[in-house]
């Protein structure tokens, strides 16, 4: 028995009795500290606190970046003093300004996204625990950073699944404290906010990678594999024909049991099974070596959720956690669907039927005397879900909801369209469906068809429309042709990216050869096209940045096919090397990518990762050229995910409707006091180049994006070579997609060898010209004119503490 | 005439009505008021029907334009003075009166904006109603709540016409 480590009881004249105590509170964390003094070097702030990073790392970036607020009201309705009125930055009753209360509002986005990924942490953790052991091995691939983000923050490096247990207490510790702040008449500062946001994002990373790595282990995910196979996606790929199972959620856990159930009953080739969001994503990763290719199929984005039911297609539908749609009960119910939580977090006010006979719930819910049921017990789930879909199947078929509507249906829906215009004011893609309903009366229905592609299936149309036309079932039904041929090709998640890709790559990126890394993660609400990530996504591989990407980014990517008919994902290969195109995983595998960052910075740049955030986010903001793009972004957890890789000096671009989280980082990039950093070699100052330009902000169009994305890859440190080619990219998408020459190229610009090579001399003519910078026209050298000096060792840092001098 | 100040729905229930509807005359007299004026236009507006009253907008008034989004591509041949700035870092941007502007010779005291996704517009100028004293005058067809002065929501018709009279008003 080991031995107590905290607390003290006693016990008289017992006897034959055995005690068993499977954890303390507070003792894991202590132990797992009394170790980590054994281990080797440690960094400054291992188990941070609020406070930790505050004055040392997230001020100095705050300071450079500063906070955007662009309030969503102009009140606040916390408290019963209110509701106030704080516009023009007036102050609440409880003293609170409206700077104050808004960054309160983003901090409140941030915890709420980090909890739901450190809860879904936990959910697994303790089931594969009680499943497989505290002892089974993190076997996560080839590397020996299996855990950057743990490591970084915790200073730990766990081996088993036991022993992730401190660090999953610690983060759930730091976010009572973090939403205890929340209250009102606790903090009031907007910066204060903002850096305990900034903790928040660091602290969901490591909830995200707790997640992950939990599940690859225990189930047999791919382990770094950049061959991970293709899977099948798109609403096309669902053979009809028979019974489909159709999966929501993020959370694997209750799949997998479906996958064995199928398996065990041979059943795999008779029953549809497709899943939409992570929970798609991850049970075409669940055993994946034994069954490649896989069965499963992956269906879509968030988007297609209420599209999917709509079209009748599903017999069952289980959902587990997060962004599962508050309606899909009423929807599935009008077609006869039943709809099975096996999740505590949603439960939709459904009975439970965890504990009820199996044969008996199958008939409750076959008769429909029940819309749906709580199934907890995974067991139980894994057999109703497969059977009830077989016995639904029949039944919805001959009560004729397998279908959507007749054409004469959707005529008749057309032609009660009285134009009044309030559907488009209502949608938020600001869809002009007034102008569609109109051309499909005179019987020309392309203008709806058109619709489908941009239309995230929300129903706010539906809402306002007076005449009742259900208008999204309208723009589904005249998308049918282009729905059944909606196919695409995915790699299931390979997980993360292992030592050797980071030894071979990490060079290239921090000398700037491989001009960056391309993140493509996150949501369906995008503001223009969903093809915009594709076009992204194809201009940076083409141009040899490494592109990786998770979530329902990572499908739409793969929803696009070139003219000979391939997805990005056949066309280009699936390493984290440059022209690679890497499906990391689901959204919970984002953690692998501000791991990869922090493994260049660990592994490359030689710097002890063990409780060391802000030297490890320091090198990163210096030197590694990456770039997040979270096109769709909608949900609390892309706004943490994202203040994650902000914390981390990792710029991200997120869409035109995320100005709605209220709140970007954007730097000034005409004030030259920003634009200074040491060199640690003598902690002297060294002027930079304003890049990158912001951490956190939104792009209009994907044309925008893409210039803004390459620009942001610029780093301080980039040697000539690096530069050069970084430039070169830059002003060519520039001059593609904005037009002619970006205003301020030359201030990026430190010597003659920084200029691309092949416009080398015009350029220096426009130095020259409209700049007042001295040419040397024989040797083709700048002799004066830029700010920024630059010499191939010098070594930029934010931080006076690691220079020389200091 | 277009009566650009009848419809005022707003698109979303949130926040405070502070836009006072404006039509064509009464813009056209603000810019010639203002003595750092700037046309802010959006990607919307590489419609050749837009792109072109834009362009006049900015040669009667005489104000240099900022291009957002993608939207400098379409401005490129045309006799104005058009620079890009992504509209995101612009609305932070306008809210510090230490900025330079787009041409050195400081910040801006009017801002007319033109073919926004509107929840887009209405989002950024929340920064500037509530952090600076920049007047922001939306003509676009959507009723912008978060400008000082607003076109209401209007036919596209209705919008060409309005610009038009807007373009003679000049
Ligand atoms: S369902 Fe589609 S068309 Fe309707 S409001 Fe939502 S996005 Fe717009
Ligand atoms: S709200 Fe309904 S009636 Fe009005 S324009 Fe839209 S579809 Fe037609
Ligand atoms: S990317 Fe966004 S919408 Fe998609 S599953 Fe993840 S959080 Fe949900």
């Amino acid at each position: 028995m080991s031995k107590l480590t905290t607390g003290s009881f006693s016990i008289e004249d017992l006897e034959s009795v055995q005690i068993t105590i499977n954890n303390i509170v507070g003792a894991a964390k202590e132990a797992a500290e009394e170790k980590a003094k054994e281990l080797g070097p440690m960094g400054p702030t291992p188990f941070p606190g609020l406070e930790t990073y505050r004055d040392d790392w997230n001020f100095k970036l705050l300071d450079r970046y500063e906070p955007v607020v662009t309030p969503m009201c102009d009140q606040c309705c916390y408290c019963t003093y209110g509701p106030c009125d704080l516009s023009n930055n007036k102050r609440g009753a409880c003293g609170i300004d409206m700077l104050g209360h808004n960054g309160r509002e983003f901090f409140l986005r941030v915890i709420t996204g980090t909890a739901c990924h450190a809860a879904h942490g936990r959910h697994l953790l303790d089931h594969l625990i009680e499943i497989f052991g505290e002892d089974l091995p993190l076997n996560l691939g080839l590397s020996d950073v299996l855990t950057p983000n743990i490591t970084i923050t915790t200073g730990q490096r766990p081996k088993t699944l036991g022993e992730i247990k401190p660090a999953m207490e610690y983060v759930e510790e730091q976010l009572t404290q973090l939403l205890a702040t929340v209250h009102a008449g606790q903090e009031s500062a907007e910066i204060d906010y903002d850096s305990k946001a900034l903790f928040s994002g660091s602290l969901d990373h490591v909830g995200m990678e707790i997640s992950d790595i939990v599940q690859i282990a225990a189930l047999d995910f791919p382990r770094a594999d950049p061959e991970a196979p293709l899977v099948e996606m798109g609403i096309g790929t669902i053979d009809k024909n028979k019974p489909f199972l159709c999966v929501i959620g993020h959370n694997v856990g209750g799949v997998t049991y479906m996958m064995d159930y199928m398996e065990e009953h041979e059943l795999t080739d008779k029953v549809e099974l497709g899943g939409l969001c992570c929970t798609a994503i991850d049970l075409t990763r669940y055993k994946e070596a034994d069954r490649r290719p896989p069965y499963a199929k992956v269906v879509g984005s968030m988007a297609k959720e209420l599209k999917i039911i709509r079209s009748g297609m599903p017999d069952v539908i289980v959902v587990d956690e997060q962004c599962v749609r508050g309606d899909i009960v009423p929807e599935a119910q009008k077609l006869k669907i039943p709809v099975i939580a096996s999740n505590a977090k949603i439960m939709y006010g459904l009975p439970n039927r965890t504990d009820a006979d199996v044969n008996e719930t199958i008939e409750e819910l076959k008769s429909g005397a029940i819309p749906g049921a709580v199934i907890l017990d995974y067991d139980k789930l894994g057999e109703i879900s497969v059977r009830l879909a077989q016995e639904m199947h029949p039944i919805r078929e001959a009560a004729g909801v397998r279908e959507i509507p007749s054409d004469e249906q959707l005529k008749a829906w057309v032609d009660k369209c009285a134009d009044c215009g309030s559907c488009y004011l209502a949608c938020p893609i600001e869809l002009d469906i007034p102008e569609a309903m109109k051309f499909a009366k005179q019987g020309d229905f392309s203008y709806l068809e058109n619709l489908h592609d941009s239309c995230i299936g929300c129903r706010r149309c539906e809402q306002v429309c007076k005449k009742e036309i259900p208008i999204l079932s309208v723009i589904e039904k005249a998308s049918q042709k282009i729905i059944a041929e909606e196919k695409g090709w995915m790699r299931a998640g390979r997980g993360q990216v292992f030592d050797a890709e980071i030894r071979s790559e990490g060079l290239n990126l921090v000398m700037g050869t491989t001009p960056g890394i391309i993140a493509i993660i996150g949501c369906p609400n995008y503001s223009d096209c969903a093809k915009g990530v594709y076009y992204i996504a194809e201009e940076f591989l083409k141009r040899n940045y490494i592109v990786v990407g998770t979530g329902c980014g990572s499908m739409d990517m793969g929803m696009y096919k070139d003219e000979n008919g391939q997805t990005l994902y056949e066309r280009f290969p699936g390493g984290f090397q440059s022209g690679g195109l890497s499906n990391i995983g689901s959204c919970v595998s984002n953690a692998h990518i501000t791991g990869a960052a922090q493994k260049v910075a660990g592994i490359f740049g030689g710097r002890t990762m063990d409780g060391n955030l802000a030297e490890i986010a320091d090198y990163v903001l210096n030197r590694v050229g990456a770039c997040g793009l979270a096109w769709g972004a909608f949900s609390q957890k892309a706004s943490s995910i994202g203040t994650g890789c902000n914390i981390y000096g990792i710029p991200a671009v997120l869409g035109a409707h995320s100005s709605k989280y209220r709140r970007a980082l954007i730097a000034k990039n005409y004030d030259e006091s920003k634009w200074k950093v040491y060199d640690a070699r003598n902690g002297e100052e060294m002027a930079i180049p304003p890049a990158p330009e912001f951490l956190l902000t939104t792009a209009e169009t994907w044309q925008e994006a893409v210039p803004m994305m390459a620009k942001a890859c610029i780093r301080p440190s980039d040697n000539n070579l690096g530069r050069s080619i970084k430039l070169t990219h830059w002003m060519e998408l520039h001059e593609k997609y904005i037009g002619g020459l970006p205003e301020d190229w030359w201030k990026f610009v430190r010597n003659e060898a920084d200029l691309p090579l092949a416009k080398r001399a015009d350029l220096l003519k426009k130095l020259e010209e409209e700049h007042g910078w001295e040419i040397d026209w024989k040797r083709k050298k700048i002799i004066s004119g830029p700010k920024i000096k630059f010499d191939v060792s010098a070594q930029p840092t934010n931080l006076k503490r690691l220079c020389k001098e200091a | 005439m277009v009566d650009t100040t009848k419809n005022t729905k707003l698109f979303t229930s949130y926040g405070v009505t502070s836009s006072k509807a404006v039509n064509p005359d009464m813009v056209a007299k603000i810019i010639s008021k203002a003595k750092r004026p700037l046309l802010v236009v959006g990607s919307g507006v590489l419609k050749p029907e837009l792109l072109d009253r834009a362009v006049k907008i900015a040669q009667k008034a005489n104000i240099p334009i900022a291009a957002t989004g993608h939207s400098h591509i379409g401005f490129l041949d045309k006799a104005v003075d058009a620079k890009y700035i992504n509209l995101h870092q612009l609305g932070f941007y306008l809210t510090d009166p230490n900025w330079p502007g787009l041409d050195g010779k400081g910040n801006y005291d009017t801002i007319i904006l033109l073919e926004f996704k509107k929840y887009y517009i209405n989002q950024v100028l929340s920064g500037t109603k509530n952090f600076s004293k920049v007047k922001a005058i939306s003509i676009g067809r959507d009723y912008i709540q978060n400008a000082t002065m607003s076109f209401g929501n209007i036919s596209r018709e209705d919008h060409y016409a309005a610009l038009d009279e807007l373009i003679n008003a000049l």
